[in-house]
């Protein structure tokens, strides 16, 4: 028998959960169609100016004037989310193989300061952001690296390959050696193996390091705020700086483009998985 | 008898956690002929597994040679060895259909894809899986995953077939059932086995020769029939099937029969043959080399299992010492607390020489 006032109390808390997590994005989404170009906490009528504007629709010349200081332009913003994708797509790259080979490495092989190794990998997953950030810097500036994409791409593959070799590890490790070495035992080289076997077993886990590394890349502000030069801005960088001169009601449409992409990742990401292990 | 497989004086240690040397392989010899069937049995821990891993390559050897029709092996990968292995998980590729499985062999060995569907299919059929190739092995019975890990193992005609423990995870009747098709496949292929278990009636059902190990020595090696009836030591003798054991001392001997009584006074005939008055020896008999009858050791029965058409009892001598086991038929008069006397064949009875 059901506890009515206990199962009551657990629906309230339920809800109340999930108001606490979504309510913020609700918001924000919200007010992305809000035409209020001054105070946009003020609801006047439903637009969608915003990503009018965002995606170099409208024009802007026959609007209130100030409306067309409010996102610089166009162009800078989009300039700023091809240089996040072009990052997220080569240190996804990256650190996919990097975290993947380290993965199988420990778990298949013996050899000298294994357990060492392993600590290692953990620490820059602890590490705050802001240290990562500064020791990444100093870093830089003192083997006189001059700050650009590339050291935007070096700093992120720094802790994002850990992230890949934590998912995968835990993939390997509920893989049965026995697989190998049936694969070895039919004649298969290691190479062969790895390529038929260890592989496409490891799929999944990889494919969500992956998934996990691009949308942590895409995300990251505190490290690519310190590593970043003045040429090569990322789109959370960009944002932070068009929120340090007042929140505009552009930053709303383009908290729900990411919102969006971000489910549209999430979903496939998921479905492939249940595909893989029907 | 041909020999297609030699391994001598094969040696393997491991460094243990508390950093001592053990040996899982100490000094053993062995010769394997072609098409014989051959189990490796012992105990957990016995190094029956760390052999049988050392022949498909997945251990290498601190001293010793094998070699397989006359091709040394000891520097051979896994994956050059012509010896194929049925794991004990099945170990197989979840990934992959059936068909893809089984014809992994012949897909790595670059064999075309229209001879490898056609040995698949005769794979198949041979394990009784016929038109089952399009199954994931997820979507299978552990019977038929069983049967999936055999035709793998055999597509690429190894000379010799490696069986590591594959029947321990199904059930009785289906274990007794594989056991009997094993054998027929074995014969059929004509190609050897090498059979791990540490289920000694399955040992005794299937193989042509067994090899009794202990802590990585060989202690026995003889046709079933041999290693039950004829034991070389205590420790085989209680490996293999139920034993009674008396130490002995030997009484008097008249004409081909020995008389020997034990401490607490037990007496039991014995062949003469070899036997001197005063001698310590250690009289083995198995439970069905008794029957209940007037004469012969008086006992009472202490408990009784029912095993269908047979009955299992536990005797308990009236001279004193350990309950003798014995099997009887069923309504022979040998319920609970019943007073007995078990004789015996002295024929039967097999002799150790060490009390």
């Amino acid at each position: 028998m059901r506890n009515p006032v206990g199962w009551a109390a657990l629906t309230a808390f339920s809800l109340a959960f999930f108001a606490f997590i979504y309510a913020p994005l609700f918001v924000i989404i919200g007010y992305s169609f809000n035409s209020n170009p001054v105070n946009m906490m003020i609801w006047e009528h439903f637009t969608f100016d915003w990503y009018a504007g965002l995606l170099g629709l409208a024009d802007r010349t026959t609007d209130v004037s100030n409306r067309a200081a409010y996102v610089e332009s166009t162009g800078q913003m989009l300039a700023a989310l091809r240089t996040s994708l072009t990052v997220a797509v080569i240190t996804t790259t990256i650190s996919t193989v990097l975290g993947t080979a380290t993965a199988i490495a420990l778990a298949r092989y013996r050899f000298r300061l294994r357990g060492v190794y392993n600590g290692f990998l953990m620490l820059p997953m602890m590490m705050p952001d802001i240290v990562l950030g500064i020791g990444l810097l100093i870093f830089f500036v003192t083997i006189g690296m001059n700050l650009s994409m590339l050291t935007i791409i070096i700093g992120h593959c720094t802790f994002l390959a850990s992230y890949v070799f934590i998912i995968v590890q835990a993939r390997i490790a509920g893989i049965d050696p026995a697989l190998e070495e049936a694969s070895a035992d039919l004649g298969a080289s290691e190479w062969v193996t790895l390529r038929k076997v260890l592989l496409p077993q490891l799929a999944p886990g990889i494919l969500g390091g992956a998934l996990l590394a691009f949308v942590i890349s895409m995300d990251d502000l505190v490290i690519t705020y310190f590593v970043s030069g003045t040429g090569d801005t990322t789109l959370p960088v960009f944002i932070f700086g068009m929120i340090r001169r007042g929140v505009k009601p552009e930053i709303n449409a383009i908290a729900t483009l990411i919102i969006l992409a971000s489910v549209v990742i999430a979903a496939l990401g998921l479905w492939l998985r249940s595909r893989k292990t029907d | 008898m041909a020999a297609l497989l030699e391994i001598s004086a094969a040696r393997r240690e491991f460094v243990t956690p508390e950093g001592g040397r053990l040996a899982a392989l100490d000094g053993v010899d062995l010769t394997v002929g072609a098409n014989e069937f051959v189990t490796l049995l012992g105990p957990s821990g016995c190094g029956k597994t760390t052999l049988l891993r050392a022949i498909s390559g997945f251990e290498v050897l601190d001293n010793g040679t094998m070699r397989l029709d006359g091709m040394d092996l000891t520097a051979l990968p896994p994956f050059r060895r012509p010896v194929n292995t049925v794991f004990q998980s099945y170990a197989l590729f979840g990934h992959m259909t059936v068909a893809r499985n089984v014809g992994y062999a012949l897909e790595v060995a670059g064999v075309g894809k229209a001879s490898r569907d056609a040995q698949v299919a005769e794979a198949l059929e041979k394990v009784g899986l016929a038109g089952m190739g399009g199954r994931r092995p997820g979507q299978l019975s552990g019977g038929q995953r069983q049967r999936v890990a055999l035709a793998r193992a055999i597509i690429a005609k190894p000379r010799l077939l490696l069986l590591d423990e594959p029947l321990s995870a199904l059930d009785r009747n289906l274990r007794q059932q594989m056991q009997l098709e094993l054998k027929t496949l074995q014969h059929s292929l004509g190609i050897a086995f090498i059979f791990v278990t540490h289920d000694q009636e399955e040992a005794l059902t299937m193989s042509d020769r067994i090899v009794v190990m202990r802590a990585g020595r060989i202690e026995q090696i003889g046709s079933p029939r041999d290693i039950y009836r004829h034991p070389k030591n205590r420790f085989v003798a209680e490996f293999i099937g139920e034993t009674n054991l008396f130490p002995v001392t030997v009484d008097h001997v008249a004409g081909n029969i020995a008389l020997g009584r034990t401490a607490d006074g037990v007496e039991l005939q014995l062949p003469a043959t070899g036997r001197s008055v005063g001698e310590q020896v250690t009289a083995i008999l198995r439970p069905a080399d008794f029957t209940l009858g007037t004469a012969g050791i008086p006992g009472q029965v202490t408990r009784e299992v029912y095993l269908g058409s047979d009955l299992y009892i536990f005797v308990q001598p009236k001279a004193g010492g350990p309950e003798i086991r014995v099997i009887a038929r069923d309504g022979a008069g040998a319920a609970e607390g019943a007073a007995v006397h078990l004789a015996h064949d002295p024929t039967s009875v097999h002799v150790l020489e060490a009390a």
